[in-house]
């Protein structure tokens, strides 16, 4: 089904349709910064070296404020995955089937993100993957995967 | 907590299924009169009345907040009064402040109280609110999250990793089913799930069917408990709290104690065994094993951590039927979420006061024949927490 069958079925207002966006913090701020930049950063402690993602406002290992944004090399390990078909918002709707998935990011991080460009048929969990950028709004840029092609 | 302090004496519930007409006031009034009936004492003696959050209902959780239960129960003693919350672990983490209130002796009896009514709002509002709640806002949500996928992304990475097959995962379901079938207050009572069914449900998040995937209901439950020396003046059968055991992991899954996902049974099992070494009894001296997972693949899960079976090898288990009625692995005996319905916070009440039930010999039709010692467990959010409990109706 297109947009427009599923809100005259559902009776749905341009708003029911809208995808939900992130709403930054102080502290996560950078990381969609960069994202709209089409880098995938992760905020690293510059005492102790621990990597928080989702990033929080300061090190959970230590505690300490100072740190950097360090950019991924965007290559990523699928984990595991689930191919959604039924039962999710309605913003989604036009997407199905989709595939969310958890994904083990090189730097150490793991991820939920979408994998696209791939038939989730082929999946595999432990098959490598790429980052690639979506861009949602132009405010707001999601980091997804794909397979890398051999 | 030192073994056998608190007791339970009496519960009440009220058939879980959709009951639109039945307000969460009604529910939760109704098992309070039941849980006070059934423990044989007078309303007066309740010193304190707590509350668990009814989701997405803003005008309960108030009135809990404000005092309306003792006030509407009648209790014209009551002392204390308010609410505790931790998601799907409050029936876990209500009780723990009630025997927090009991060890103070600021009350002799406490009520605890759960009530449910998701029926009054849309599927819209449902999923709009419930269907994300298991998913982190920022970083989650906008990739089109939900429970239901949270938990086919664990189910299928165990499945993966331990070489469980969909149709054990399944098996989970049909083994809910005939509990179910033997409880009067289930939602699926009168519902007969086959194997063939239950893979042939429309598919909702790969590799789970929409049987694999919880119905939210409306319901309620509520138990009377005391300090152990109370209750054996009061009671016949009381039902002791013997052992506890707890750990948190994560508020997302990507952050899971356990990194690879077949290795959650073996990150929980020395949480389960210190609930074991506290009642001073083992995995073999449990007559029921009361597993509240809210997902087939994530009962499985919690099934690795009991000590009844190799981690991994649960599967195997339910699917040669030992957990289901007259196995000698009894597990989740009311239907658990994917039998009884799923209330919300209340899925973790509903599979105590069944715990408590099948131990003072009140089951029914579900009565397992003699039950002694039981386990049981409760956990909230993506998986967040994990709580088990030794319960029974002596001390050893
Ligand atoms: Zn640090």
């Amino acid at each position: 089904m297109n947009i427009d069958e599923i809100k005259e079925l559902l009776g749905l207002t341009d708003e029911d349709m809208k995808k939900p966006l992130p709403k930054p913090t102080k502290w996560s701020q950078p990381y969609w910064d960069a994202a709209k930049k089409h880098k995938l950063v992760f905020k690293k402690c510059t005492k102790c070296g621990h990597i928080d993602h989702p990033p929080y406002l300061y090190c959970t290992e230590c505690h300490v404020d100072d740190h950097e944004w360090i950019e991924s090399s965007g290559k990523g390990v699928l984990n595991a995955y689930a191919v959604n078909h039924f039962g999710v918002p309605f913003p989604f709707w036009p997407d199905l089937p989709y595939v969310t998935a958890m994904v083990d990011v090189e730097e150490g991080p793991r991820m939920i993100t979408n994998i696209v460009e791939c038939d989730p048929e082929e999946l595999k969990n432990g098959m490598e993957l790429e980052v690639v950028f979506q861009e949602r709004t132009s405010e707001f840029t999601l980091p997804q995967f794909r397979p890398v092609k051999k | 907590m030192s073994k056998g302090e608190f007791a339970v004496i009496g519960t009440g519930e009220v058939p879980c299924g959709n009951y639109p007409d039945r307000t969460e006031f009604e529910i939760a009034y109704s098992v309070s009169r039941m849980a006070i009936q059934d423990a044989g004492i007078d309303k007066s003696q309740i010193g304190a009345v707590l509350g668990a959050a009814h989701i997405m209902g803003g005008e309960y959780n108030t009135e809990v907040v404000f005092g309306r239960l003792p006030e509407a129960i009648g209790l014209r003693n009551c002392q204390v009064t308010g609410q505790t919350v931790s998601g799907g672990a409050s029936s876990h983490s209500i009780r723990r402040t009630a025997e927090g209130i009991l060890r103070a002796g600021e009350a002799e009896y406490v009520l605890i109280v759960h009530s449910q009514r998701f029926s009054q709002f849309s599927m819209n509002e449902q999923a709009q609110y419930f269907a994300v709640a298991g998913s982190d806002l920022e970083f989650e949500v906008p990739y089109g999250m939900t429970y239901n996928a949270l938990a086919a992304m664990v189910t299928q990475g165990y499945m993966t990793q331990t070489g469980t097959t969909v149709e054990q995962v399944a098996s989970v379901v049909v083994a809910c089913n005939r509990w179910a079938r033997l409880q009067e207050n289930a939602m699926f009572r009168d519902k007969e799930l086959t194997l063939e069914r239950v893979l042939g449900g429309r598919m909702v998040a790969y590799p789970l069917t929409a049987y694999m995937c919880n119905v939210l209901a409306d319901g309620g439950s509520a138990y009377v408990m005391t300090t152990a020396e109370n209750a054996r003046k009061v009671c016949d059968k009381p039902v002791y709290i013997l052992g506890e055991g707890s750990d948190y992991s994560h508020r997302s899954i990507i952050k899971s104690k356990a990194r690879n996902l077949s290795d959650m049974g073996k990150y929980l099992a020395p949480v389960a065994q210190k609930a074991y070494d506290e009642a001073g009894l083992g995995p073999s001296d449990m007559d029921i094993y009361e597993v509240y997972g809210s997902y087939p693949g994530v009962n499985l899960i919690v099934m690795d951590a009991l000590g009844i079976c190799e981690p991994g090898r649960s599967g195997a288990l339910v699917e040669a039927g030992e957990t289901s009625p007259g196995g000698k692995y009894p597990c989740s005996t009311n239907g658990e979420s994917l039998g009884m319905g799923h209330t919300g916070t209340g899925c973790g009440f509903a599979i105590f006061v069944e715990g408590v039930r099948q131990l003072q010999g009140k089951a029914g039709r579900a009565q397992v024949p003699n039950a002694r010692f039981l386990i049981e467990n409760c956990g909230g959010g993506a998986f967040m927490d994990c709580h088990f409990t030794i319960m029974g109706n002596e001390i050893p």
